[in-house]
């Protein structure tokens, strides 16, 4: 695995010739041996179609690519990080989140549409995760940021989580997620708990929550 | 475990001027020191509360006069400091940073100037020659704060310079200048056209040498006091206002780096 925690705030990655990383732009805090950093036009993998369809679905974060030989630390902005180890499993994950991934993991682009209609897509702009949502898939360790320290939460099929759609972090596995509401008359008269909407995750994986309901 | 509580969960610990611990963490976020008739120097408004008579005394002319002489050599800084002098316990902190002491025992060691919060005055503090970085001299203990967990390192390293926190014993840094991927073909068109944008690590504190480097694992800064500005003299390097010479402030430019109109573009 490449990506260690050293600290709730920063990651420690070993970087191999021959292997890619994947990172934001100024996240490193330091390194030893002989690492470049080269920004990323395409803001990830894949061709230039791969690329265009970030920029439309504005999951374009602005990324460098890591190479060399040599130890790097990540971190950034004080934000918490959590190192997420991917096992033929798809992550998905709002890609300014990303702080760092390796190179063996296939980056893709995700509608929210896609999973259960105008519902997902009501879902995404509640969870402030847009129309679009990055996936990453395949056997490799990524590190995510989050406000807070991170938890993960196990889904099994009996057991159906719900988050607060504002302190979502990411997930994996094969979840089915929709929005529930709980509205009453009291939201309507703007004495609601605040707690109106809830994001349902059901199947089997895991979701990733963070300890606050600030954005990064 | 819980820093907040005994492991029982059984509430809040309820401290009083016995049990509050001496010269050391009450949790990550605050220090205690312990004050005999004696004197600490510390920052302005790092003070959150304190047990006892303790007179906080800005520095300037006065019967501190002597102390200030003997270990506070940084006239740039005095603003900033107040000596506290009396007997009693003090509470430290900043922000919610993370707060550590450190001994220092007849050795050296440099900091960034908003990550120092006190120190004994058995210590001399200089300005270092680097600028916004303060120097620690001799015996002693202080205390500094940081954004998350400060994590030691050995050179070589080269360190982003925003998550640099300080070094102890060795040589200063020097800069790296990183931009391999603008050379070329390429990266000529890359950094005529400004496309493509820059990778920001392009410029990095380089460390040589035996000693200890500490990093902090964000690259949100504390407020930066403007320290190490040098009187303008013949011989010293970097004497005068800051980007005096027609230079914007900041980073100097880089080769190909296109400047106002790349920032214009927000590249």
């Amino acid at each position: 695995m490449a990506l260690r925690e050293i600290n709730s705030k920063m990651v420690e990655a070993t970087v191999v010739p021959g292997q890619r990383l994947f990172s934001q732009r100024g996240a490193m805090l330091a390194y030893k041996g002989d690492v470049s950093f080269t920004p990323n036009i395409q803001g990830g993998q894949g061709g230039i179609m791969s690329m265009l369809g970030r920029r439309v679905a504005g999951e374009a974060t602005p990324l460098m690519t890591v190479e060399g030989s040599g130890t790097v630390f990540f971190g950034h902005g004080g934000h918490h990080v959590q190192v997420i180890t991917l096992s033929g499993d798809t992550l998905y994950v709002e890609a300014d989140r990303l702080l760092a991934f390796e190179g063996t993991l296939q980056q893709g682009t995700m509608f929210m549409g896609s999973q259960g209609g105008v519902m997902g897509m009501v879902r995404g702009q509640v969870t402030g995760q847009g129309l679009f949502t990055t996936t990453l898939k395949g056997h490799g360790s990524v590190a995510v940021m989050a406000h807070g320290g991170v938890f993960e939460i196990p889904i099994t099929p009996q057991r159906p989580v719900h988050v607060d759609p504002q302190a979502y972090v990411a997930h994996h596995g094969d979840v089915r997620n929709k929005l529930s509401t709980a509205l009453g008359w009291r939201d309507m008269v703007g004495r609601g708990s605040g707690e109106a909407f809830q994001l349902e995750l059901s199947g089997s994986g895991a979701v990733y929550v963070q300890a606050s309901e600030e954005k990064l | 475990m819980s820093a907040y509580g005994p492991p029982g969960g059984a509430g809040p610990v309820v401290y009083d001027p016995m049990t509050l611990p001496v010269d050391d963490n009450v949790n990550k976020y605050t220090f205690c020191v312990e004050l005999k008739s004696g004197q600490w120097f510390l920052q302005k408004g790092k003070m959150i509360a304190y047990y006892g008579a303790i007179e906080f005394n800005g520095i300037g002319h006065g019967r501190l006069d002597r102390l200030v002489r003997t270990s506070f050599h940084s006239p740039l800084h005095a603003i900033d400091w107040v000596v506290a002098d009396g007997s009693g316990k003090m509470l430290l902190a900043d922000r919610a940073f993370d707060v550590n002491s450190y001994d220092l025992d007849n050795g050296n060691l440099t900091i960034r100037s908003g990550n120092l919060l006190a120190f004994q005055p058995s210590l001399t503090l200089k300005q270092s020659i680097v600028p916004g970085f303060l120097t620690l001299i001799g015996t002693g203990k202080f205390v500094a704060a940081s954004n998350g967990p400060v994590v030691f390192m050995e050179p070589p390293i080269r360190v982003d310079p925003q998550a640099l926190v300080g070094w102890a014993d060795c040589p200063s840094p020097c800069h790296h200048y990183d931009h391999g991927y603008m050379t070329g073909v390429m990266g000529g068109l890359r950094a005529m056209t400004g496309l493509g944008g820059a990778s920001g690590e392009e410029h990095q504190f380089e460390f040589v040498g035996a000693g200890t480097v500490l990093l902090q694992s964000t690259e949100t800064l504390m407020a930066e006091q403007a320290t190490g500005a040098v009187p303008s003299e013949p011989g010293v390097p970097g004497g005068g206002v800051p980007g005096g010479h027609g230079q914007p402030p900041g980073a100097p430019r880089l080769p190909g780096q296109l400047g106002d109109l790349q920032r214009r573009f927000g590249l």
